[in-house]
C-alpha cells in the first residue's frame, strides 16, 4: 500500500513537472517560425519607390494629394496582398537632429497585428544641395600644389598613360584641397619655380610637387646642358631645392629620379630602352636627391646607397596600413588595398640621411632579413632640429601607376578636414518610416 | 507488483509526452534556421555582382554567383545576369547541334541562350556554398503585370490594357505605348512605323487605345507598353502576327562577350529538325533602347541588319549573325516570307527585363518537408521586380513531423 502511494506521489511529481515544462515551453505560432523578413521587404520597397526619386518628392509634398495618392497606390500595388503597411513621414527639424516631427502618414489597416517590422529611409529635398568643403592644405603657410605636366618631357613606368593624363586626374582629385593648384606645363616653368619664382602669385615655399613622369623627372634645358656630363647632379639639385623650399616631393611609381627627361635638349639621347629624349641616371638619382636634401656634398657613388628590392621580378604584395585604410572612407578614394611593389626602399639605408617616416602608406615587410618600405612619406630633419626641412613621398610600386594611391597618401599625410553641410538642418531631410505587417490569422 | 506496473506505465507515458515536446521544439528550431538561411541566401545573391563582376556580360563562368548590377548599389540587378540563368521551367531547345536555354516569356518574342554558358541549378548551389545542405528556387517576377487584349475586329484596332500590381491594380498610372506597324509593302526587307502616345489607367488599372485605319486582323504589329506611377515601373508587350505566318525568324544568342545574335529560320530550331518546304525569310533587324521619356530610341546595327535566312538549302545561308550594342534593349526583327506573301515580327530582349520576362532558377520545392520563403523588391533595368526565394533542407528530417 505504501509503495502504491509512493508511486502515485512520483506520478504526481512527474505530472507536475510536465505541466510546468509545457507551461513555460510556449512555441510561437506557425507564422513566426519562418516569417517573411518584413524589415528587408520594407527597406527594399522604399528603395524601389525612390529609384527615380519619386518617394523623395512625395515626402516633401505631402500636401499634394495627387503625388501623395500616387505613392499610396504604388505602395499598395507593390506589396503582396497579405501585407499591410503604415508609412509615416517625419521632418528632421531639430537643430541638433534629435527632434522628429510627424508630417504625414498613410495606412491600409487599422492595426498591424502582432507580426510587424519597420525600416527607415532618409530622403533629401530636391531643393537642397549637399556640399562637402575641404580644409585647404597649408592655408596661410604655402598651400600650393605643383603638378608636373611638362609637355617637353616623357614619362617612364607610366605605361598606358601619358604624364598629361595623369596630371589631369591628379588635378581633379587634389585641387579642392589646396589653396592654389598649378600645372607646370613645361620645363621652363619648372626652372622658374626651382629658382623660387612664383608663376601665378602662389607661394613657392612649403609646396607639394607631384612628378607625373614616373621614374623619369623633367629637367629644364639649362640644367640638361649644365649637367650633361653627369645627370646625377640634377636630382642632387632637386634635393637641395626641396630642402630650401620645404617642399614635399611626390614620386608616384617605381624608382624615383631614375631618368631625366627633356625631349628637346636630350632629343638625340635615349634611356637605354629606346625612349628618346631621356637619359638614365640609375640608382644614383635617389641617393643624389637625398644627399642634396641632407645638405651633404655630392658623391657620385652608385653602389647601393638606396637599395631597390631586386628580388622582385614578379613584385611583392603590399597592403595599406590601417590608418590609410580608414582614411580611404573619409576621403572617398578607394585604390585597391593590395598593391604590387618592386621598388621598395630599405629602411636602414634611409636613416643615414636624417629621414624619419612621417607616414607609413604601406605596412613594412621583411625580406631576407632586410626591412622594406614600399610606400611612405619621409621627413627630413636637420641634425639636432625638430623642424621638417623637406619631404619625399616615394611609392615604390610597380607599373602601371594608380594616382589614387598618391592622392590618398598625400591627403592622409596632410589630413585636411572635410566640412559636410548639415544634413539635419531644418527642411533638408525627412525620415520615411515604413512599417509592414502580415494580415490574416493570428 | 501493482505499484511497479503503475510506475513503469507512468514513466513510459511521460517519456512519450516529453519526447513529443522535444521533437516539436527541435523542428521549430530547424524551421527557424531555414527561415534565416532563406533571408541570408537571398541577400547573398542580390547584393553582390558575382566574381568576376562582369561575368554576366562575358562568356566566362562565374566563380561566385551574384546578380547585382556592378555599376549600381543595393538591390539593383543586372538585366544580363538573368539571361545567364538556366530556366528551370522550360526545356532547352536544339539548334545547329547544340542546346540553348529557353527563357522565353511570352508569345511573339523569345530569348534562347547557349546552355553551355548558362548557370544551372547544380552549379548555382555549389557556387552559393549550400551544396548538400539546402535546395532553393529563386524567382524574379515583374511587380507589375501588364496585359494587353485585342477588343476589336478588323479596323480600327482597339487594344485594352490592364495594369496590376501584386496586391492592387495600378490606378491612375501613366501609360506610354508604342505601336510598331510592319510596313507590308513590296519592300524586300520590311521596316516598321511607330505610333506613340500616352494615356492613364482608371481606378481598376485599365485603359484602352484605338488606332484608326489599322486592321487588327491582317496587320502585323507589336505593341509595347510602359506603365509608371510613384516610382513603380513596369513593361508589357503584345505581338500580332496573322495566323498564316507559320515560318518565322528565331533570334539566338551566340556570345555574350561579342554580343552576337544569330537569326535562324524557325524550321531549323527544335529537335528533331522539321522537314521543311522551301521558304526564304527576308528580315530587317533593329535595336531599340528605352529613353527616359519612354520613347524608343533606335540604334543602328553595323552589320547584317538586313538579309535572308533559309533552312537546309544548298548555297544559301542558314542563319545570319549580327552584333547588338552593350546597352540593354530590345532587338526587333521584322521579316517577310516572299513565297507566301506573309509578314511577321519577333522581339528579343537583350537583358531579360527589357521585355519584363520572369526568371526562375532552382529546384522544385514541391513535396519538401518544410519550405521557407522570403521576398525582396528589386529594380532590374529600371523595371520593378520582386525576387522570391524558396529554401528547403535536403539533409533529411529523421523522425520529425511537420508542425
Amino acid at each position: 500500500m505504501m509503495r502504491t502511494i509512493e508511486v502515485l506521489l512520483v506520478v504526481i511529481i512527474i505530472s507536475t513537472a510536465f505541466v510546468a515544462a509545457s507551461y513555460f515551453t510556449v512555441l510561437p505560432p506557425p507564422r513566426q517560425v519562418s516569417p517573411i523578413n518584413l524589415r528587408r521587404l520594407s527597406l527594399t520597397t522604399l528603395q524601389m519607390l525612390d529609384s527615380d526619386y519619386d518617394l523623395s518628392i512625395a515626402a516633401f509634398q505631402t500636401d499634394n494629394s495627387s503625388i501623395w495618392g500616387s505613392l499610396q497606390i504604388a505602395l499598395s500595388a507593390s506589396l503582396p496582398a497579405n501585407v499591410v503597411y503604415n508609412l509615416t513621414v517625419y521632418d528632421i527639424s531639430g537643430q541638433d537632429g534629435g527632434v522628429y516631427t510627424n508630417v504625414a502618414s498613410m495606412s491600409n489597416a487599422e492595426s498591424l497585428y502582432t507580426t510587424s517590422d519597420v525600416s527607415t529611409y532618409t530622403v533629401a529635398s530636391s531643393n537642397v544641395t549637399f556640399n562637402v568643403t575641404p580644409e585647404k592644405i597649408g592655408e596661410g603657410n604655402g598651400g600650393t600644389l605643383y603638378i608636373l605636366n611638362c609637355s617637353d618631357a616623357s614619362g617612364w613606368w607610366i605605361t598606358g598613360y601619358t604624364a598629361q593624363s595623369l596630371a589631369q586626374d591628379l588635378y581633379n582629385l587634389l585641387s579642392p584641397y589646396f589653396v592654389k593648384t598649378i600645372m607646370i606645363q613645361n620645363t621652363n616653368q619648372l626652372y622658374q619655380i626651382l629658382n623660387g619664382n612664383s608663376l601665378q602669385g602662389e607661394s613657392v615655399q612649403n609646396a607639394v610637387v607631384i612628378n607625373t613622369c614616373g621614374e623619369a623627372v623633367p629637367i629644364p634645358s639649362t640644367y640638361a646642358t649644365q649637367y650633361s656630363s653627369d645627370y646625377g647632379q640634377y636630382p642632387y639639385l632637386l634635393g637641395q631645392k626641396v630642402r630650401t623650399y620645404n617642399w614635399t616631393w611626390a614620386s608616384i611609381v617605381g624608382y624615383p629620379f631614375y631618368y631625366v627627361s627633356n625631349t628637346v635638349t636630350l632629343a638625340s639621347g635615349q634611356n637605354n630602352w629606346g625612349i628618346y629624349g631621356m637619359s638614365q641616371v640609375g640608382q644614383l638619382g635617389s641617393r643624389a636627391f637625398l644627399q642634396g636634401l641632407n645638405a651633404q656634398s655630392y658623391n657620385k657613388n652608385d653602389n647601393g646607397a638606396i637599395i631597390d628590392q631586386t628580388h622582385s621580378s614578379t613584385g611583392y604584395q603590399v597592403t595599406f596600413t590601417q590608418a590609410i585604410t580608414d582614411l580611404r572612407n573619409y576621403y572617398g578614394i578607394y585604390p585597391s588595398s593590395s598593391q604590387t611593389s618592386s621598388r621598395a626602399l630599405s629602411i636602414s639605408t634611409l636613416q643615414s640621411y636624417n629621414l624619419q617616416v612621417g607616414l607609413y602608406v604601406f605596412n613594412p615587410y621583411t625580406y631576407n632579413s632586410v626591412d622594406y618600405l614600399a610606400g611612405a612619406v619621409y621627413n627630413h630633419h636637420a641634425t639636432g632640429s625638430t623642424n621638417i626641412t623637406g619631404s619625399l613621398l616615394a611609392l615604390g610600386l610597380t607599373r602601371t601607376p594608380d594616382v589614387r594611391v598618391t592622392c590618398i597618401s598625400l591627403l592622409s599625410y596632410f589630413s585636411p578636414r572635410l566640412y559636410h553641410s548639415e544634413y539635419t538642418a531644418s527642411g533638408t531631410s525627412r525620415l520615411v518610416v515604413l512599417q509592414l505587417g502580415l494580415a490574416g490569422g493570428s | 507488483m501493482l505499484s511497479l506496473i503503475v510506475f513503469m506505465a507512468a514513466i513510459i507515458i511521460f517519456i512519450g509526452l516529453f519526447s513529443q515536446s522535444i521533437q516539436t521544439s527541435v523542428a521549430y528550431e530547424r524551421h527557424r534556421t531555414l527561415g534565416t538561411e532563406a533571408s541570408d541566401l537571398l541577400d547573398n545573391v542580390l547584393l553582390n555582382p558575382g566574381i568576376p563582376s562582369n561575368w554576366s556580360t562575358s562568356d566566362s563562368s562565374p566563380a561566385c554567383l551574384g546578380l547585382q548590377d556592378p555599376e549600381y548599389m543595393q538591390y539593383t540587378l543586372s538585366p544580363f545576369s538573368l539571361m545567364r540563368l538556366t530556366s528551370s521551367t522550360q526545356t532547352p531547345v536544339l539548334w545547329n547541334g547544340a542546346y540553348f536555354n529557353n527563357n522565353t516569356g511570352g508569345s511573339g518574342s523569345c530569348v534562347l541562350t547557349p546552355l553551355s554558358k548558362s548557370v544551372n541549378y547544380s552549379t548555382a548551389y555549389r557556387l552559393l556554398g549550400i551544396n548538400g545542405t539546402y535546395g532553393f528556387q529563386l524567382t524574379l517576377t515583374p511587380t507589375l503585370t501588364i496585359s494587353t487584349t485585342k477588343v476589336s475586329s478588323g479596323s480600327p484596332l482597339k487594344l485594352a490594357v490592364t495594369v496590376d500590381g501584386t496586391g492592387f491594380p495600378l490606378a491612375n498610372a501613366a501609360v506610354t505605348y508604342n505601336l510598331l506597324l510592319v510596313n507590308q509593302s513590296a519592300s524586300t526587307y520590311p521596316s516598321y512605323t511607330v505610333i506613340s502616345g500616352t494615356n492613364r489607367t482608371d481606378l481598376a488599372g485599365r485603359t484602352s487605345v484605338t488606332f484608326p485605319g489599322v486592321d487588327g486582323e491582317t496587320q502585323t504589329y507589336t505593341f509595347l507598353i510602359y506603365a509608371y506611377l510613384g516610382g513603380l515601373k513596369g513593361m508589357g508587350y503584345y505581338v500580332n502576327v496573322p495566323s498564316g505566318s507559320a515560318k518565322s525568324v528565331v533570334p539566338i544568342v551566340e556570345s555574350y562577350t561579342n554580343r552576337t545574335i544569330c537569326l535562324a529560320h524557325s524550321d531549323s530550331v527544335g529537335a528533331p529538325p522539321q522537314n521543311p518546304q522551301y521558304s526564304q525569310l527576308s528580315y530587317n533587324a533593329t535595336f531599340v533602347l528605352l529613353s527616359e521619356d519612354y520613347s524608343l530610341r533606335p540604334i543602328q546595327l553595323t552589320e547584317n541588319a538586313t538579309g535572308n535566312v533559309t533552312y537546309n538549302q544548298p548555297g544559301q545561308s542558314d542563319f545570319a549573325s549580327l552584333a547588338v550594342p552593350n546597352n540593354f534593349g530590345v532587338l526587333i526583327v521584322t521579316y517577310k516570307n516572299a513565297a507566301a506573301g506573309q509578314y511577321g515580327i519577333v522581339l528579343m530582349p537583350w537583358g531579360l527585363s527589357s521585355l519584363s520576362y520572369t526568371a526562375t532558377l532552382g529546384g522544385n520545392p514541391e513535396g519538401q518537408e518544410w519550405v521557407a520563403t522570403d521576398i525582396r523588391q528589386v529594380t532590374i533595368g529600371g523595371i520593378a521586380y520582386q525576387a522570391k526565394i524558396a529554401v528547403w533542407s535536403v539533409q533529411g528530417v529523421q523522425g520529425l513531423t511537420p508542425l
